[in-house]
């Protein structure tokens, strides 16, 4: 493997796991986010050489066959998905801060995925969807 | 409102799953074999004649497999209109734009494609170039186009009543001059085209409102017939207006497929998508509103300039929203506009919710400006002054339902807006902003949508239609609509949406009409089929036809229940009868053939009308200028919801939309053509920590024509909350600013022109 190659670069085109997206070519926009190790990290800004040896989530790692994810459930059943284009990362950032913090306020919520930019909700429902995963309510439509 | 199954449900949408997953594809994750990859040439010119393109050098690279310069394709100047085709989507002779497009290349990756750009080599005649729309209207300015002198793109003009005379009779007149820059879409999916040409024609994917209306275009560039262009149905990640025309990508994608007969995938980078897309006109407007001594409307007259950019786009439709909108939301006698969109040289513009932003915070801080000289509340102004059902706006256009009283009455209610307007703590302020939205408006013979039902072999259904699915849930809505109207529960619905190869013709997602008109057309079609199975269950069921309901799977007796048959059952029957149960269906706009945007602004202008009110409560620091949102409420009418979940998501978004960004935080920044802020570290937007959560409160009104009473879903708040918050940062601040957006060093500095005074 070429040694100037991005982990995003693998991923979408070695790998064909085309849930982590490109978005801004700077770092900004979040749509690239992977987990490393449990943590949220820009695939576009990690070199793949870097990646090695660690454990990388993807999106496509979330579920488990058709059984999806407490997290991608909430969001499903929350209203936190509008085109879709935010959501991988989206996702992938609200379950690292699930797995540190099980119980987060809205304000740390916001500021969590503060890195991740959506053009579609105005974010109202991904907050709502990430706190109905962290209290068990994202199981089912929100009515 | 009547006892649906499905319709006014709260549902999940139908493609979230997919989203979740990571499956749902976008145009830049799919690949074909043999796939090329694109890239283009951009002019490091504003404005310039090119006078030879010498491509030799990178035809030569290894690995490329072909270079494409306008000088391959026919001879075509593309327009929405017919009198607007000014577009060359490969120019030939002149750029107008800095990186305007010039050549392509396509080669076996994108390092090469990339490299080839280098090797080919550009001699240019620089000409003088204008990059202010009022410096392009004065005599002496450099000429865009040849055919449209003083760089005049589209003047829009109506002259209602008698404005001079109201405006002398008024009580009171407020006038200002108000300023806005250039904003951008911001689509999270950056543009991208896989273009695939063989001997059956083109299969193009590529983010789009419509792919019908893409179709059309490309072919007549290509030389190909029209049926033989397929736009195939993709996961768009947003359009927001600035994706609905064809782009110079689709084209100069197509194009190097059809000449390297294999398929070539070209995917924009975050600054192309800021810059050789659509951008958001910048605007300038004078504006004089006019009141009697009860606060009511005399007459509104206005003068607006909008920077076009370098070609036409959507001119006549831009150039006319923003007179639309306030005669649709207010009650005003006298009404007096001037549109006139210039050329510059810069990148094209095209429509946008909130355009213009200047005319919603305008008319909306001078009926507050207004309302507090004559000592009156904000919210009595507004409704004193609101459309109501059956109201004739000055241009001809009858309202129909209506409910946007209630939607100010049940805003305000929910805000505290009696216990707040003039009782918060310095530095605090609350404001409020209404606004309508045209739903299905003309676009001549493309302005229509048609839709198939097919009963499948075991019972299910499949919806053929055009409407396209941006993100705003248009698939999951027509599926709540045919599962309604053929008694199914969503789950045995599946679709095929926006192919071209497949689908009859759709409208597009603009003019607020795919659940008008394309819902429309697939109730017509879901009617269709269901009268095609009572015929067969009426048989079976020996009883009458037009005595048949459908409901939760099955076809029964009215008020007798117990005499039923499962659907399923009713279709498979008609198979072993040798008949098909195919149900089709068309919904057009009711409205005026003879309004012309341009030369007859007159008469009914679209089907039906959404109303909103939305109230937005800010604090403002004293010292920096920092404007902070503590609340957002929206109230919009939009006939009957089809699914409230999605409505509130289109709610939301016009929210954030109109408050934080329009009014805010989005402006580009210039420096002799060249934009100095194309990414996301240097264009400010919204993030999560900068907005509240928005309230979302539906309101129903009594609509005839949209599909089980639906409008449309949510727009009116991008017009409504514009004012809501230009109003607040006005109520924290004392000053009205006429400068948008409202960053922190113009409120600052507005504030220190002040004295510092707060109300």
């Amino acid at each position: 493997m070429p040694d100037h190659k991005t982990l995003l670069e693998v991923l979408r085109v070695d790998l064909s796991l085309t849930g982590a997206k490109e978005g801004c070519e700077d770092g900004t926009c979040g749509t690239c986010t992977v987990l490393l190790d449990g943590w949220p990290v820009r695939s576009c800004l990690l070199l793949a050489a870097e990646a090695q040896g660690h454990e990388i989530t993807t999106i496509e790692g979330l579920s488990d066959g058709e059984r999806l994810h407490p997290v991608q459930e909430a969001f499903v059943n929350y209203g936190g998905i509008q085109c879709g284009y935010c959501t991988p990362g989206m996702i992938l950032t609200s379950k690292a801060l699930l797995d540190r913090n099980p119980s987060p306020t809205e304000a740390e919520v916001r500021e969590a995925i503060s890195g991740n930019l959506c053009r579609c909700t105005g974010y109202t429902k991904i907050v709502e969807s990430v706190l109905a995963a962290a209290d068990g309510t994202g199981s089912t439509v929100n009515t | 409102m009547p006892e649906y199954s499905v319709i006014g449900k709260r549902m999940p949408r139908i493609d979230s799953a997919a989203k979740a997953l990571g499956e749902a594809k976008f145009t830049a994750d799919l690949a074909l074999p043999g796939m090329l990859y694109g890239k283009v040439l951009r002019s490091p010119h504003p404005h310039a004649r090119i006078l030879n393109i010498d491509t030799s050098r990178a035809e030569k690279l290894p690995g490329v497999r072909v270079v494409v310069t306008g000088k391959d394709a026919i001879p075509y100047k593309w327009g929405v209109f017919p009198y607007t085709r000014d577009y060359q989507l490969l120019p030939v002779d002149r750029v107008r734009y800095y990186q305007e497009e010039v050549a392509a290349v396509a080669a076996i990756d994108e390092e090469i494609a990339r490299e080839a750009l280098d090797l080919i080599r550009v001699d240019y005649e620089v000409l003088p170039a204008v990059f202010d729309a009022e410096e392009a209207l004065k005599e002496g300015a450099p000429q865009l186009h040849d055919d449209k002198l003083g760089n005049v793109s589209v003047r829009i003009f109506v002259d209602e009543g008698d404005v001079e005379g109201a405006l002398a009779a008024s009580y009171l007149v407020q006038e200002d001059r108000f300023s806005s820059p250039e904003e951008n879409y911001c689509q999270t999916e950056p543009y991208a085209v896989l273009a695939n040409f063989d001997s059956s024609g083109l299969d193009i994917w590529c983010p789009n409102a419509g792919p019908h209306m893409k179709a059309r275009p490309l072919s007549t560039a290509l030389g190909l017939p029209t049926s033989q262009v397929r736009v195939r149905k993709v996961f768009i990640g947003g359009h927001f207006g600035g994706r609905s025309e064809i782009s110079p990508a689709d084209f100069i994608a197509s194009l190097l497929s059809q000449k390297a007969r294999r398929p070539v995938k070209l995917v924009y980078t975050r600054e192309e998508s800021f810059n050789c897309v659509r951008q958001v006109h910048a605007c300038s407007m004078l504006l004089r509103t006019g009141v009697d001594r009860d606060g009511k409307i005399t007459a509104v007259d206005t003068k607006i300039i909008m920077d076009g950019g370098a070609y036409a786009s959507t001119g006549p439709i831009a150039g006319s929203v923003a007179y639309l909108m306030w005669e649709e939301t207010y009650r005003m006698p006298n009404l007096r506009y001037e549109g006139i969109r210039a050329y510059t040289n810069k990148p094209p513009r095209g429509m946008y919710p909130h355009h213009p932003r200047v005319a919603f915070a305008g008319l909306e801080m001078h009926l507050d400006a207004l309302a507090e000289r004559l000592g009156m509340d904000p919210l009595e102004m507004r409704i004193r002054n609101a459309v109501s059902e059956g109201y004739v706006t000055p241009t001809k256009t009858v309202i129909h339902s209506c409910a946007e009283t209630e939607t100010m009455l049940k805003a305000a209610e929910a805000a505290g807006w009696k216990e707040k307007r003039g009782k918060l703590p310095p530095g605090r302020g609350i404001g409020m902003g209404c606004g309508a939205v045209i739903s299905g408006f003309p676009m001549g013979i493309r302005g229509g949508s048609a839709a198939f039902v097919r009963f499948n072999e075991d019972g299910d259904v499949t919806v053929i239609s055009g409407v396209v699915d941006n993100g705003q849930g248009n698939d999951s809505m027509i599926a709540q609509i045919a599962a309604e109207e053929l008694g199914l529960s969503v789950s045995n619905i599946n679709l095929v949406t926006a192919d071209t190869s497949v689908t009859p013709a759709d409208q597009g997602a603009y003019s607020q009409s795919s659940t008008l008109l394309s819902g429309g057309a697939v109730k017509e079609a879901a009617a269709d089929a269901k009268r095609q199975l009572f015929e067969v269950a009426a048989d079976m069921l020996e009883a009458k036809a037009g005595d048949l309901e459908a409901r939760d799977g099955r076809i029964y007796v009215r008020g007798a229940p117990d005499k039923y048959v499962a659907t399923a059952k009713v279709a498979r029957t008609a198979l072993s009868r040798n008949h098909t149960i195919l149900g089709r269906g068309f919904r057009w706009p009711t409205v005026d053939p003879k309004r012309d945007w341009i030369s007859n602004p007159r008469g009914q202008i679209a089907s039906t009308f959404s109303f909103g009110t939305a109230i937005a409560e800010v604090e403002v620091d004293q010292e920096t200028g920092r404007v902070k949102l503590l609340s957002m409420i929206a109230a919009h009418d939009c006939g009957t919801p089809i699914n409230p979940m999605a409505v509130e998501q289109q709610m939301q978004r016009s929210a954030v939309e109109a408050g934080p960004q329009a009014v805010l935080l989005e402006k580009h920044i210039w420096n002799k053509g060249q934009n100095l802020n194309a990414n996301f570290l240097d264009y400010w937007f919204p993030l999560s920590v900068d907005v509240p959560r928005i309230e979302p409160i539906i309101v129903t009104s009594n609509e005839t024509f949209g599909p089980f009473g639906a409008k449309e879903g949510g727009l009116s708040i991008t017009v409504a909350m514009v004012g809501a918050v230009a109003n607040a940062v006005r109520n924290a601040t004392g000053v009205s600013i006429t400068e948008l957006p409202f960053t922190p060093d113009v409120v600052a500095k507005a504030l220190a022109n002040k004295g510092g005074q707060v109300q």
